[in-house]
């Protein structure tokens, strides 16, 4: 397991460094100026840009350079915003803790509904609520994200009125941001309407972590079903039929066990996935997370913000990534050891 | 079985020809094939057969509903939107800017990812790993931020999206071609023939290919539905197909604000691209059926 | 009384366009402590047999019988649940490639603990736990592994495929069962790997008085173990008896080829001869020939082989051929 961890943590850095890297090309990349992309500060007098451009190493190599942007990165100076002149890092710190919100949210109802569907298709297999399961979820990943957000508040936030639209809470309740995760706060905060703000936050998170989940949802159906499937077919069930345990207790003790190491596993995948989906969400359910941000930010041209953007979501969503192979190696004994080897 | 040839000799189809006899068996496959081929027609003949012109504003028939509503007109058969353009010709000529441009995207990164991939699975060691890895990294960003990042660097415009899409794609094909050929790769056959002498590319091009390419095949329907929903987001966003443009997902966000008066301007885009995607995947499902079919007889 | 007797089961492929006959009208039977071994090519229907009794062929698989009687009781008549409640406790199984049998996600000793049954522990349900525990140590001790706690901690894949068989097998003896079914315990194992599981199956008979049906494509290697053999041929039955019968004086011209086709220490042939075998090869399942099925391959055949012989039974050694060589003895 140390070997595994410390593989891990490897993996983690390079990722870092190749991330960074990425990101301190992108300076390059942008149009406009180099000095002016990786500091964000626009409008500035020639002499203040020589003073930046001395500040960020501009005339010594381009590795000093990197190594420059690293150290700024490391004491949190992430440049500023184009458009509102605010430091990226505290956007980001505004903006991440939402999409962290809807993003696992939507991940946990996805796997929470996901999967049990998926194994439910596989024992049925070649039944009638097999091919159910399988056109609803080819139907699920095939919607546009942008068009199921629309008719989603369309049915349940106009025509039913259950759900609101739009934002993270209603404005009425004033929390103080804490840690930023509106959840938390909340169960934080001192405010006298702690439960009526609790129930509201969870009323604004129902409609757009649905929405996010549908389409992974269904991949989880579909890689739960192919997994127990599989599961089903080996030696070890028919094994464990003649020892002589009944069908459900072959489903909870063996089936479900070995089927949960092969999804878990590509949860982190279907992770990066899902995040394409909440930006896209955000921006229709106006939720003040990173993915809006960031879609505003090209708008306006803003790209500090882009750079800054990508690489905390990119951190964010590889955390998670690495989490889930965490998970998946307590699951998995034979995934812990293989790693001695080359593969 | 009834067989006229009273000899012993069995035929054996080419893979191929076995792949497509899986390939027809079941009916809603069939049906998805049909929708894609008619799909695949309707992009290509597009400014033949549409009515009107898509970007023609019929001043007269402003936010006009479809013919099967009583305020109808027959001769816009799906309505128009609120500048007067006819939604069907819209529709049909959106194929081929929805549609039609994520084939060739797909087709594109399909050469390109493979030819890499290739190459990277004959490497080994150091150079091997570190590919590997980035990959990884490149897979773990969301595919709309990299799209957007690229769309930073070049401006927004139908072309350039196209070419972020492109970029997208390709660190999936290239990780399915160089898991796939090092699967082939460690097979006997493969070093039967290495023991004949051959080199590399020949086993690459002779001996691996021909195994992988329905795999290939299926990761492309994969990739195609993806490639449509990413351009129709990136039109939805406004980055992607430039206003007066007939692509599926601009035509959404343009009916947005119309959403409560003219409904169907935002139902008759979505339902387009579900339809292709719906189509596409269900060719790609039945693909991959066919191929594990094939594989388990 | 016979443990088990079965009369013509024959087992259907139904998932092709034409249902295959894989397993044609086979007759088997069993008596208490014995030890019969049931040998056949590979591809034989001789583990379909043995799945078939156990009751773990997937609904892919029609299994019928003219009769099914265990223990004088008559399985047919039961109803799925009872049948298998009935085999359950009485049969086991165990397989080839142990390792793949067991879940490789569970350790060793979860597994063993939960084939003790309920009905073997006394007390209550807080003493149900520890009592599991000793009874899979005591389990393993029964096979041979003196280390029971470094086994139980393990998973599947850090034991050795000898070791996961001496477990697969504990496993099958945690119903104290009458019967074990062991489908080719020692393919892909070393030769003294091979010895060490087949004396365990034999002091297991001869100590608990266990029935053991051992199924094997070795002919050579069963007579080490067995008293009697029943042969196969492409899902049909060939011949059964006693293993000196079977392995001295065989009546069928199959059985006859293989005894011939394996070297003997005292043979007496010429220098650089070739051993004996049919000409061809076992048909594929797809194009069975009608009658006896060994027809095309056999040196005896002729034009009443198209059609199946009847079972003839000689003193208990019964076969299933029109020209059998009983004359030539």
């Amino acid at each position: 397991m140390l070997l595994f961890t410390l593989r891990r943590f490897n993996l983690f850095l390079f990722t870092m460094v190749l991330l960074t890297i990425l990101s301190f090309s992108l300076s390059f990349l942008f149009p406009g100026e180099q000095i002016t992309n990786i500091s964000g500060k626009i409008n500035a007098s020639p002499e203040s840009i020589e003073l930046i451009a001395l500040h960020y190493g501009k005339h010594e190599s381009i590795l000093s350079q990197y190594w420059i942007y690293l150290n700024h990165l490391f004491k949190g100076d992430w440049g500023l915003s184009m458009t509102s002149q605010l430091p990226i890092l505290d956007e980001i710190y505004n903006h991440l803790p939402a999409t962290i919100e809807l993003t696992i949210s939507a991940l946990f109802i996805a796997m929470i509904v996901g999967i049990p569907i998926g194994f439910i298709a596989a024992i049925n297999h070649r039944k009638k609520s097999d091919d159910l399961i399988l056109s609803f979820a080819m139907i699920g990943y095939s919607i546009p994200i942008f068009w199921l957000g629309l008719l989603a508040i369309l049915i349940f936030s106009i025509q039913l009125g259950w759900l609101p639209s739009a934002g993270q809470i209603s404005l009425l309740y004033e929390i103080k941001q804490i840690t930023g995760i509106q959840f938390i706060d909340i169960l934080l905060s001192d405010s006298p309407y702690k439960w009526q703000a609790f129930q509201d936050a969870s009323s604004h998170i129902l409609l757009p972590s649905c929405v996010v989940a549908l389409a992974p949802a269904t991949i989880f159906i579909r890689l739960a079903r192919t997994s127990m499937l599989n599961v089903l077919e080996t030696h070890y069930i028919k094994a464990a039929m003649a020892k002589g345990l009944t069908f459900r207790q072959i489903i909870y003790r063996h089936a479900i066990r070995n089927a949960m190491v092969n999804v878990i596993r590509d949860v982190g995948l279907q992770f990066a996935n899902l995040v394409t989906l909440a930006m896209v969400t955000e921006v229709i359910f106006s939720w003040p997370g990173i993915g809006r941000w960031l879609i505003e930010s090209i708008y306006q041209r803003d790209y500090t913000a882009i750079q800054g953007g990508l690489l905390a979501l990119s951190c964010f969503i590889f955390l998670v990534h690495i989490f889930t192979d965490f998970v998946y190696a307590t699951l998995n004994p034979l995934a812990r050891e293989k790693n001695r080897g080359s593969r | 079985m009834a067989r006229d040839n009273i000899y012993q000799e069995e035929e054996f189809p080419s893979p191929l020809v076995q792949l497509w006899f899986y390939f027809r068996q079941s009916p809603v496959v069939k049906v998805g094939f049909g929708c894609f081929i008619f799909l695949c027609l309707l992009a290509i003949f597009s400014p033949f057969i549409s009515p009107y012109s898509p970007i023609e504003n019929h001043l007269d028939s402003i936010l006009l509903p479809p013919a099967w509503d009583d305020n109808g007109d027959v001769s816009y058969l799906l309505g128009t939107d609120n500048l007067g353009r006819d939604m069907l010709s819209r529709l049909i000529q959106g194929t081929s800017l929805t549609f039609g441009l994520s084939f060739i995207v797909v087709i594109i990164s399909l050469v390109i990812g493979v030819v890499i991939g290739s190459l990277a699975a004959l490497t080994k060691g150091m150079k091997s790993s570190f590919l590997n890895h980035f990959l990884d990294v490149i897979l773990s960003i969301p595919s709309l931020l990299m799209a957007i990042v690229i769309v930073a660097i070049l401006g927004p415009g139908l072309s350039n999206t196209l070419w972020a899409i492109v970029i997208v794609l390709i660190p999936q094909f290239i990780h399915i071609t160089r898991n796939a050929v090092e699967e082939e790769f460690n097979k006997d056959y493969v070093l039967a023939s290495r023991l004949d002498g051959a080199n590399s590319l020949r086993i690459l091009y002779y001996s691996i290919f021909p195994n992988i390419v329905e795999k290939l095949i299926s990761q492309a329907t994969l990739a195609q539905s993806a490639a449509i929903l990413d351009i129709a987001t990136l039109g939805f966003l406004g980055l992607g197909a430039p206003i007066p443009m007939p692509e599926w997902g601009a035509m959404l966000a343009n009916g947005i604000d119309l959403f409560y008066i003219a409904p169907w301007t935002v139902y008759l885009p979505g339902l387009a691209i579900l339809f292709s995607v719906v189509a596409t995947n269900l060719v790609g499902e039945g693909m991959r059926h066919a191929l594990k079919a094939r594989k388990e007889n | 009384m016979n443990l088990l007797d079965i009369r013509n089961l024959s087992i259907k492929l139904l998932s092709a366009q034409t249902p295959i006959l894989a397993v044609d009208r086979v007759s088997l039977t069993m008596k208490e402590g014995e030890v019969r071994g049931l040998v056949g090519e590979s591809g034989s229907g001789k583990s379909l047999l043995a799945q078939a009794i156990v009751g773990v062929l997937d609904d892919k698989w029609q299994v019928d019988a003219d009769r099914f009687h265990w223990r004088g009781i008559d399985l047919m008549r039961l109803s799925i649940d009872e049948r298998k409640a009935i085999i359950s406790k009485d049969v086991a199984m165990i397989f080839q490639e142990p390792m793949a049998c067991l879940d490789p996600t569970t350790t060793i000793g979860e597994q063993l603990e939960e084939a003790v049954a309920d009905d073997q522990l006394t007390g209550y349900f807080w003493q149900k736990k520890q009592q599991r525990t000793l009874a899979a140590a005591n389990l393993l001790h029964k096979v041979g592994i003196k280390h029971h706690e470094v086994c139980i901690k393990s998973y599947p894949h850090q034991l050795t495929e000898a070791l996961c068989q001496r477990v697969m097998i504990a496993m099958a003896l945690a119903r104290r069962p009458l019967l074990l079914i062991a489908d080719e315990p020692t393919a892909a194992m070393e030769s003294t790997n091979q010895g060490q599981i087949f004396r365990l199956l034999a002091s297991l008979n001869q100590l608990k008085n266990m029935s053991i049906l051992l199924i094997s494509h070795d002919l050579e290697n069963v007579t080490h173990w067995t008293n009697t053999i029943t042969v196969m041929y492409s899902g049909q039955f060939v011949e059964a008896g006693t293993t000196q019968h079977i392995f001295n004086q065989p009546y069928h011209p199959y059985t006859r080829a293989l005894v011939d086709s394996s070297p003997k220490a005292n043979m007496q042939i010429p220098k650089k001869s070739r051993l004996m075998t049919l000409p061809g090869s076992i048909p594929i399942l797809q194009h069975l020939p009608i009658g006896c099925r060994l027809g095309p391959r056999c040196p005896k055949a002729q034009k009443a082989c198209v059609e199946a012989p009847k079972v003839k039974n000689y003193h208990g050694h019964q076969v299933s051929c029109h020209y059998s060589l009983k004359g030539s003895y």
